[in-house]
């Protein structure tokens, strides 16, 4: 059960949270080929290693967060909260 | 040094050799790693090993070597739940699984090594109506190719397991299940180990602890692999890696659409047998049979993250076991005794990667999901067609790796997520 | 035979456990014992004197005590209906029915020891070179081979009293209450730390607990010192069975009453393994014989129950523990014929047996001598499982014969007592101390001060094996015979030998077995033991029942605030994702027409509904929709669909414009957790920019969608506020008002259904009031309740598709028939290059209406429409049509069939073929939707 330091709430277990993926530049939609775009939809680095992934975490503070983690160890080193923290401010 | 068969197993021989006291030959052999062979398999799982198999047996191809940086069925051949079937939902998939489903039947006597393929019955239950009308989605399509799938209610669901509670008293009450009488289990080991004495005897070596470290190419083809033994030239490199496949094709400049996930497994202690039949649910996302040592072996869903460690979670027994009571409320008392892991490759569409890669003579039978074992025969019976003839096997043709990019994804979402 | 009040009870003990004057009577067998409170079943068989307690699992060799402690693969027992049982450490209680396990029919004459006289034949794997030819018998193959299945019997039936689960957050746990263990638990505590110390026996002390009168001094008063600390929290009868990422712990509670055990979930900062050693068989012909017992196993059974293990003994011993054993027993009055030590030359040969049981011993001077009972003290094994599991890896110590922790132990795992060294008391208590610092450092300041004495294994012989063959895994009946067939024959790496001869896939998963295998494999390859290796040590560090595991479910159930009305006026229930809801209230053709000729109420609460707040929703919606938004007024609804970047349709709904800057979106109930991680995923990592808040509303609000000819005239006995009129109120639009007296009700008028309807949002807490005020007014109408089932024809009826079941994980946005919906000419929405690419390419199946020509025939859902042996499509909605009188049908088929006029042939389950007509329409009804819009 590893531990997740979410920006908002502190370090919580992952079972709070939803994985999203590895992180992927998204191509420009209007001028990406067929190549272009299925590499983005399909292919990912998969390394063994450090990682760059967002996380959801559904149940707490339904934010999305990007993380770095090792895939091999599961440290994670670094999480940083997204844009949009809700309602006009 | 090449023989063609190997020293016979029997009950005789095992009493011969009981009176006599005289040892068994080894199973494979331990010999040193040449500088050159026809094609170099990685990975000494079940697909490398019947590649390998079928390679000698079929196509006479024999100067074959099949490296592994750790022992025989180490890998996912050695830790899966090692449940066969072919209940598919795609009329492609349900092809292939059934040509390796219908290898296993004979693979004791092919191999003379007891494989122990026992067809015990596989039943995958519907919790609600929308996972029953994909049960009888699967029916029909295995019905078409002429496999004997059907789906029955709660009351026959009882009779096959009269241990589970098929009452509506349960969170998610059974509707019914898939019932594939020609699915059960067979011990994973013995396959791994029947292959490869098998294609020793016929000439193909086998590496144990001999780590490939790179793969040359030249020009765009592949010209051998470098090793911690040493390097090897080949003109055909095959990539038979589970857990591993991206990090080896990444070697030969090649990117593959898929994801490492960790998938766990648990067994309990022995108990006098009670379950014939091997039991899988969707909904519940668990799957579970008894062995013939009378343990029960469960697995579940993949780890919901991308990882490479092999070490076990105590929320992954902790969900299996609720979701077994529910099935099997009066079994609460029997002891889970060990959990271990193993890594999945997944691919965008459940189904696998096989055949030629944009590098000439670098081939590729990976993406095996959580499904890998069950096809390992299949598997290398065409993968060895496809390197001996250079053209690819119809039974494979869905599998390609152009796929993703040309569009044409093959689904198997609905039958192999926690299908086992 | 009695034993009651200690027949073969010695003199009293000073350590000793049991209560002398409280018996306790208990069957084994059938048979009925006494035994005292404080016993464990197997102190209390042996001072019955039952030599033999079992049969081996593979050849059924008669087996007695060998270990004595929890792990003992002899002593398994089915006690009452639980299998399994480790009968070394389970207390005896008032009437328990023990029986031996996997015996037939007796344990006295068990058939399965024909086994035994087979063994030279039936060697480790002997099945893998058998049972090949005939294949169709290997079933039959099977069914003998699993009558010799080890392991006691599980019941059919009863449900488990489920065992809550507890968490504990403390600074520091202790994984061990022997000596070293309290001591660093007093310690940490001392230094300020909140600990948690678990031991697994029934009380803390470790070996001090048998050992001599000053050594229970010490235990007393650690004991003392530990029970007064207040920030010590002790639980005994509890073991700590893995460790995880990060030091989330499991801990088992066992013997608690009504549930069996209980687990806590542990996140602790540091973790202290002190779990002591477990004594290590030795290997030597014989060595299985009920008589031979381990150094401990006889320390244990004199000084904890002061029990007599026979009546004659020899010694066989490379350390102390062994003397000590020989003085307890001398104790008790047993006559200790002859201690020989190895560590003076002394080698042991074999062991010999008369009538299945320990006769004699054999020793390497030659000498024999006559015994009944056999102690053996060969050497320590070091449970380094808590460590392996924290990534640790333990090297081995060729001069102590054990391993010791790795140099990569993480930060912040220690270890102290017997996994690092041997030592005095006072020395094995000053390692705690140290270690107990240190954990409280790191668990308070992040980093270590403190500096532990040196510590480390003494010197001691590597005993694993003699010169003759024994047995190495006792559960599983591999002698060394069989590893070295085995390594020879080629499965010369530790798995392989594993998985192979099984050796270490018993109950002890290898804490009695890993290190003499591994001695032996050695010594077949010409390699040392580290060179070996080990397999790997994996969780549980004890087996954990399921019902522990499993703990309470919650799994909760989603009702609207209408279910206990539904139920109460005939409703029968359908398990609809979380939600349990009614599918029909007795006869779903009837609501059908009912609602399709005066009017209906369904409940549509589980409805995922959203309320999108802020300037850019219109952004948002034209974003994830595929159709465009920017032009939808204020009080216009529209119906969307959603896909995602690969083109597949994962959801649909309309969303109404309430206000300004407010619009009401409503998705499948299925689908309402998903779309609302989807539209935050892309405001919060795409678009972070624009000004939308999200509020997910699904439960605030209960709906209720009115339908039929006559729900215009329903509604508006209810609603003053606002002009239901189809000038003022016209179709796809919403309004908010009053109903029956709650304010703040939107009601839109949309069409699922196919008839005149208004889907009304009323917020929950009066949504029964609503429902029931609308079934009150409405029985003027004959108004009907409709379920889920009557909503499914009549929306098939119109034609009308669901996502998932007439769609699935491929079908993308041009194959569902809405392609007038997908707004190619808009910009960048999600789904748009592959739709592009989609319609361009005219790929994938496409959803049409069939009719089969048979209007009576209802094919089964996922019929299979098979056309030159190829499948070509398949039936996703089927129902028969109250309102047409006949079978009406929608399926996927490929392009080339899609045509209006097209018969396909229907493969029913039963395998008969019937002719269907593809439609023009997906609709059979009203498909111009007259009624919809009046």
């Amino acid at each position: 059960m590893i531990l997740i330091p979410c920006p908002n709430c502190g370090p919580r277990n992952s079972s709070e949270f939803t994985y999203e993926g590895e992180n992927k530049e998204r191509p420009n939609a209007a001028t990406a080929t067929k190549a272009q775009w299925r590499n983005y939809l399909y292919l990912k680095n998969n390394p063994l290693g450090w990682t760059t992934e967002t996380w959801y975490h559904s149940s707490g503070c339904k934010k999305f967060l990007v993380a770095e983690r090792h895939t091999m160890t599961n440290e994670i080193r670094s999480t940083k909260a997204l844009g949009h923290q809700g309602g006009a401010s | 040094m090449s023989r063609n068969k190997p020293v016979k197993y029997s009950a005789l021989g095992l009493f011969k050799r009981g009176l006599s006291g005289k040892e068994w030959p080894r199973v494979w052999r331990d010999v040193e790693l040449k500088k050159t062979y026809d094609v170099v398999i990685i990975g000494a799982g079940v697909h490398g090993l019947s590649t390998a198999y079928y390679l000698a047996k079929n196509h006479g191809v024999k100067n074959v070597a099949v490296v592994d940086r750790a022992y025989v069925g180490g890998g996912g051949s050695g830790r899966n739940t090692a449940i066969l079937r072919s209940n598919y939902l795609t009329p492609e998939g349900v092809r292939f699984y059934d040509r390796s489903v219908d290898l296993y039947r004979h693979l004791a006597a092919d191999l003379n090594f007891n494989v122990m393929f026992a067809p015990r019955g596989h039943l995958t239950l519907a919790h609600n109506d929308g996972a029953l009308r994909t049960m009888r989605w699967r029916a029909e399509v295995n019905k078409v190719q002429g496999i004997d799938s059907e789906v029955i209610g709660p009351e026959e669901i009882k009779k096959l397991v009269p241990y589970m509670d098929v009452s509506d008293e349960t969170r998610y009450p059974i509707l019914g299940a898939l019932y594939h009488p020609p699915g059960g289990i067979i011990r994973h080991d013995a396959v791994n180990w029947g292959y490869a004495r098998a294609a020793d005897a016929m000439g193909v070596e086998i590496h144990q602890k001999t780590e490939v470290l790179g793969i040359n190419t030249a020009g765009g083809k592949v010209t051998g692999v470098r090793t911690n033994r040493g390097d090897v030239s080949a003109p055909i490199v095959i990539n038979c890696t589970a857990g591993w496949a991206t990090l080896i094709a990444d070697m030969a400049g090649v990117k593959l659409p898929i994801i490492t996930h960790p998938l766990q497994a648990a067994v309990t202690e022995p108990v006098q047998m009670f379950l014939s039949s091997v039991v899988v649910s969707g909904s519940l996302h668990v799957y579970v049979s008894q062995t013939d040592r009378g343990e029960l072996v469960f697995g579940a869903s993949t780890d919901p993250y991308a990882a490479y460690s092999m070490r076990s979670s105590l929320e992954f027994t902790e969900e299996l076991a609720g979701h077994v009571l529910e099935l099997m409320p009066s079994i609460s008392k029997m002891r889970v005794l060990r959990q271990w892991s193993g890594l999945c490759d997944i691919t965008p569409d459940f189904s696998p990667i096989m055949g030629f890669t944009e590098v000439e003579g670098f081939l590729v039978d990976v993406g095996w999901g959580t499904y890998g074992f069950k096809a390992g025969p299949a598997s290398g019976e065409a993968m060895a067609q496809l390197a001996a003839t250079n053209k690819t096997p119809e039974i494979i043709s869905a599998f390609d790796l152009a796929r993703f990019e040309e569009g044409r994804l093959a689904s198997e979402r609905g039958a192999a997520a926690v299908g086992h | 035979m009695s034993g009651a009040q200690g027949s073969s009870r010695g003199a009293h003990r000073p350590g000793e456990v049991v209560d002398r004057n409280r018996t306790i009577t208990f069957t084994f067998n059938g048979k009925k014992y006494k035994g005292l409170v404080g016993d464990t079943i197997i102190s209390a068989l042996t001072a019955n004197g039952v030599k033999i307690v079992s049969r081996s699992w593979k050849y059924h060799r008669r087996r007695g005590v060998m270990s004595g402690n929890y792990h003992d693969p002899n002593c398994h027992f089915q006690v009452n209906d639980e299998p399994n049982v480790r009968g070394a450490h389970r207390r005896l209680e008032e009437g328990m029915v023990v029986s031996t396990q996997n015996v037939s029919p007796s344990l006295k004459f068990d058939v399965g020891a024909v086994n035994q006289k087979l063994s030279r034949f039936l060697t480790a794997g002997f099945y893998y070179k058998t049972f090949i030819k005939p294949e169709r018998l290997w079933p039959t193959y099977e069914k003998v081979l699993q009558r010799f299945a080890g392991g006691g019997k599980v019941a059919a039936t009863g449900h488990h009293v489920p065992a809550d689960k507890r968490y504990a957050h403390p600074d520091v746990l202790v994984a061990g209450g022997g000596p070293s263990g309290m001591s660093a638990a007093l310690s940490a505590a001392d230094a300020g730390s909140s600990v948690l110390l678990v031991e697994e026996e029934y009380e803390l002390g470790g070996f001090l607990r048998w050992g001599t009168g000053d050594e229970l001094a010490v235990a007393q008063s650690l004991r003392e010192k530990v029970a007064a600390h207040p920030k010590i929290t002790t639980l005994t009868n509890a073991v700590v069975a893995g460790r995880y990422d990060q030091n989330w712990v499991s801990v088992i509670e066992r013997g608690l009453p009504v549930v069996m055990e209980s687990l806590i979930k542990v996140r602790t900062a540091t973790l202290i393994a002190a779990p002591g050693l477990i004594e290590r068989p030795y290997v030597f012909e014989g060595n299985d014989l009920p008589g031979v017992m381990l150094s401990t196993a006889v320390l244990r059974l004199v000084n904890l129950y002061a029990v007599k293990p026979g009546e004659r003994a020899v010694v066989f011993t490379g350390n102390d523990s062994g003397i000590a054993a020989a003085e307890a027993l001398r104790a008790v009055g047993v006559d200790v014929v002859q201690v020989v030590d190895a560590r003076h030359g002394g080698g042991l040969v074999r062991a010999t047996s008369s009538r299945g049981v320990l006769s004699g011993v054999e020793f390497s001077d030659g000498s024999k001598v006559l015994c009944d009972l056999l102690v053996v003290a060969a050497g320590w094994t070091a449970p380094t499982t808590l460590l392996n599991l924290s990534g640790n890896h333990p090297v081995f110590d060729e001069a102590g014969a054990r391993f010791v922790p790795g140099p990569d132990l993480d930060d912040t795992v220690f270890a102290t007592g017997g996994l690092v060294g041997d030592g005095t008391i006072d020395e094995i208590l000053a390692h705690g101390a140290a270690v107990g610092r240190q954990a409280s450092e790191r668990a308070r300041n992040g980093s270590v001060t403190t500096v532990a004495p040196a510590f480390s294994p003494d010197p001691h012989l590597p005993l694993f094996f003699g010169t003759t063959k024994g047995i190495v895994d006792f559960s599983e009946d591999v002698s060394s015979k069989d590893l070295l067939a085995a390594a020879h024959e080629g499965y010369d790496s530790v798995e392989l030998l594993k998985r192979y001869t099984t050796a270490t896939m018993g109950p002890a998963q290898g804490k009695l077995e890993t290190i003499n295998t591994v001695a032996v494999l050695a010594s077949a390859n010409g390699e040392s033991i580290e060179e070996t290796g080990t397999t790997v040590w994996r969780p549980p560090y004890v087996p954990i029942t399921l019902g522990a595991l499993a703990g309470r479910s919650y799994e909760p159930v989603r009702y609207s605030p209408m279910q206990a009305w539904h139920e109460s006026h005939g409703g029968i229930n359908i398990v609809a994702g979380q939600w349990m809801r009614p599918e029909h209230y007795g006869d779903a053709a009837k609501e059908v027409s009912t609602v399709r000729s005066g009017v209906g109420i369904i409940d549509v609460t589980p409805l995922g509904k959203f309320e999108l707040k802020g300037n850019d929703v219109s952004k948002l919606l034209n974003l994830v929709y595929v159709n465009k938004w920017s032009k939808l007024e204020v009080g216009a609804v529209r119906y969307g669909e959603m896909c995602g970047e690969d083109g597949v349709i994962f959801d649909d709904g309309v969303t109404g414009h309430l206000s300004e800057d407010r619009y009401f979106m409503s998705t499948t109930s299925s689908g309402a957790a998903g779309v609302y991680a989807h539209l935050e995923s892309w405001l919060q990592t795409g678009f972070p920019e624009w000004d939308v808040t999200i509020t997910n509303v699904t439960s605030a609000y209960a709906s209720i969608n009115i339908a039929g000819p006559q729900s215009r005239e329903l509604l508006s006995k209810l609603v003053s506020d606002v002009d239901l009129s189809n000038e003022a109120f016209p179709y796809m639009n919403l309004r908010t008002g009053t109903i029956a007296g709650v304010p703040g009700c939107h009601m839109w008028r949309i069409g699922f259904t196919g008839e005149l309807s208004f889907e009304i949002h009323v917020p929950a807490g009066f949504g029964a009031y609503v429902w029931e005020t609308l079934m009150e007014h409405g029985a003027d109408f004959g108004i009907t309740p409709f379920g889920l089932e009557a909503q499914r024809i009549m929306r098939l009826e119109k034609g009308h598709f669901i996502v998932g079941q007439d769609t699935d994980g491929v079908t993308q946005g041009f194959s569902a028939g809405i392609d007038w919906l997908i707004k190619l000419d808009k910009d960048d929405f999600i789904g748009k290059p592959e739709l592009q690419w989609q319609h361009d390419s005219g790929a994938g199946f496409r959803l049409v209406g069939i009719h089969p020509n048979d209007p009576k025939q209802v094919p089964t859902e996922a019929s299979q429409i098979v056309m030159d042996g190829t499948i070509q499509g398949r039936i996703t909605s089927s129902r028969f049509s109250p309102t047409l009188n006949r079978s009406i049908c929608l399926g996927l088929v490929v392009p080339a069939l899609a045509v209006a006029g097209t018969v396909v042939p229907i493969r029913l389950p039963n395998g008969t073929i019937i002719q269907g007509t593809v439609m023009e329409h997906h609709a059979s009804y009203d498909h111009e939707g007259a009624k919809l819009r009046g």
